[in-house]
């Protein structure tokens, strides 16, 4: 581990970072490792907590909650960004939101939701993100999409539906916008230690330790990912000094699908 | 992290060499390997990557004088077109024995003592066109793609002892293997480019960098620097 006063490649000093569902688990420890390069991060969820606020205090940051599935709080979120700090040079679009049943009974509005959070969000996002950008003559904007988007999963059709369309979102934008020097990227995590597994643990009606321990025989490395893993791949992306991936989706899984996605 | 060592193949210039000068300016002692000196290199060896014997006593000389190796970068190679009909024995052979046998060789060469430590990690360049084809390009694309299936059998296999095995799939890259008259440098390739540009050899190498240090939970995964010629 670095030390607190050793900067983090890539120097993103000046740069400043939006980081959506940083309230905890992966999104945190995105703003931590932006934060670690230099980066000023404004961390977002879709409530304001004592969490959120505190990760905004010990990164020297600031807090903008909102509903990133509703396109006037993101234009709202993202006006009050500029005028609080200024333009945003890197978008972490990490939110998600995710539940699981069976195809034919899961609940149509709940499908919905997922799909409308998880990729309605990020389109949201980018919309407003992009004048900036633009201001900026460069951006980066990286989305977190799924191991589960790329193989697809059981009882997950929504959120694997989700996550397949940011990666078709993600090489749509790579390839429109990259003339313009705003580079966009995807990165897809398999099964990392976040709360997320309390959920799965609880579906699967088994502890949580025993639900690390099934996934984990799953995975050539043989353990899960800690979130400090998933963001190294963000901070790749969000290097100014690298241009040429463009549209692509970077795998980090432990060996888990071994796939072009 | 400040007195690991990296084998790098291929360092005589281009993605070789990029990749020697980032690590090194990371803080890691490289060893490059060439068929021709590598003068940016403060160690370098003149070896033949196709030659398994070459190899073998390269990297035990490597850790002789330098310590343990935990690192290894399989850069080393060549490019040519050749439509299908003229691609002779020779030429198909050497495509993949330089390609295919220089990872095979320089992996069987570096894995013991890293199975041992229980800790490493192997980057082996393949190519943009491993993926997609490319019109007088069936040698040096099935050799890429050949790499291809030896990085993730490789990556699985040596998962469970804590070595991470991927590649960097690069595409057309400004480096002396593209001859100035080369058809990827022409413009009107480049403008089928999202990027407009060529991939540079120092973002080929800011991709294998993370491979080796902060990349930790990737294994058997391909990164393409290729300024979008395959999304």
């Amino acid at each position: 581990m670095a030390s607190k006063n050793e900067r983090l490649s890539p120097n993103l000093e000046g740069k400043i970072a939006l980081i959506t569902g940083a309230a905890q688990g992966m999104g945190a420890a995105h703003a931590r490792r932006l934060a670690a390069s230099g980066a000023t991060v404004v961390v977002n969820d879709r409530d304001a907590s004592p969490q959120l606020s505190a990760l905004a205090a010990e990164l020297s940051g600031l807090a903008a909650p909102g509903d990133v599935s509703d396109p006037d709080q993101v234009a709202a979120l993202v006006e009050r960004v500029r005028n609080e700090l200024g333009d945003i040079d890197i978008l972490v679009s990490n939110h998600a939101f995710m539940t699981m049943a069976p195809f034919l009974e899961a609940d149509l509005d709940e499908w919905w939701k997922i799909i409308d959070t998880n990729l309605g969000g990020t389109f949201h996002l980018v919309q407003a993100v992009l004048p900036g950008m633009r201001r900026r003559g460069a951006g980066r904007i990286v989305v977190i999409a799924s191991e589960w988007g790329v193989i697809g999963w059981p009882d997950a059709t929504a959120y694997s539906a989700s996550k397949a369309g940011l990666i078709s979102l993600v090489k749509t934008l790579g390839r429109e916008l990259a003339p313009e020097g705003i580079i966009v990227n995807a990165v897809a995590p398999g099964v990392t230690d976040t709360p997320q597994l309390e959920v799965d643990a609880l579906s699967a009606g088994i502890s949580l330790a025993e639900m690390h321990a099934q996934y984990a025989a799953e995975i050539p490395l043989g353990r899960i990912a800690q979130p400090s893993e998933i963001a190294a791949a963000v901070a790749l992306l969000s290097d100014f000094r690298l241009s040429a991936i463009i549209g692509q989706v970077v795998q980090v899984n432990g060996g888990s699908t071994r796939t072009r996605a | 992290m400040a007195n690991k060592v990296a084998i790098v193949t291929g360092t005589a210039s281009g993605i070789g060499a990029a990749t020697a000068a980032e690590l090194e300016s990371r803080g890691w002692k490289v060893a490059g390997f060439d068929l021709r000196p590598s003068p940016q290199c403060s160690f370098d060896l003149c070896v033949d990557m196709a030659d398994p014997h070459a190899v073998a006593a390269a990297v035990s000389r490597v850790t002789q004088e330098l310590g343990h190796v935990s690192a290894a970068v399989s850069a080393a190679g060549y490019y040519e077109m050749i439509p299908i009909s003229d691609i002779s024995r020779e030429k198909w052979t050497k495509m993949l024995s330089v390609h295919v046998g220089g990872m095979l060789n320089l992996s069987r060469a570096v894995l013991p003592a890293m199975q041992e430590a229980g800790d490493g990690a192997i980057v082996a360049v393949t190519s943009e066109l491993a993926i997609g084809g490319g019109s007088e390009d069936a040698h040096y694309a099935a050799a890429k793609g050949a790499l291809i299936g030896l990085v993730r059998s490789l990556a699985i296999e040596s998962a469970p002892h804590g070595i991470r095995v991927n590649a960097v799939a690069p595409g057309p890259t400004d480096t002396p293997l593209l001859a100035a008259d080369s058809p990827w440098r022409a413009p009107e390739y480049l403008a089928t480019l999202p990027l407009g540009r060529l991939t540079s050899p120092e973002e080929v190498a800011l991709c294998v960098a993370f491979l080796l240090s902060e990349g930790t939970f990737l294994v058997g995964e391909i990164l393409n620097p290729n300024a979008g010629a395959v999304i």
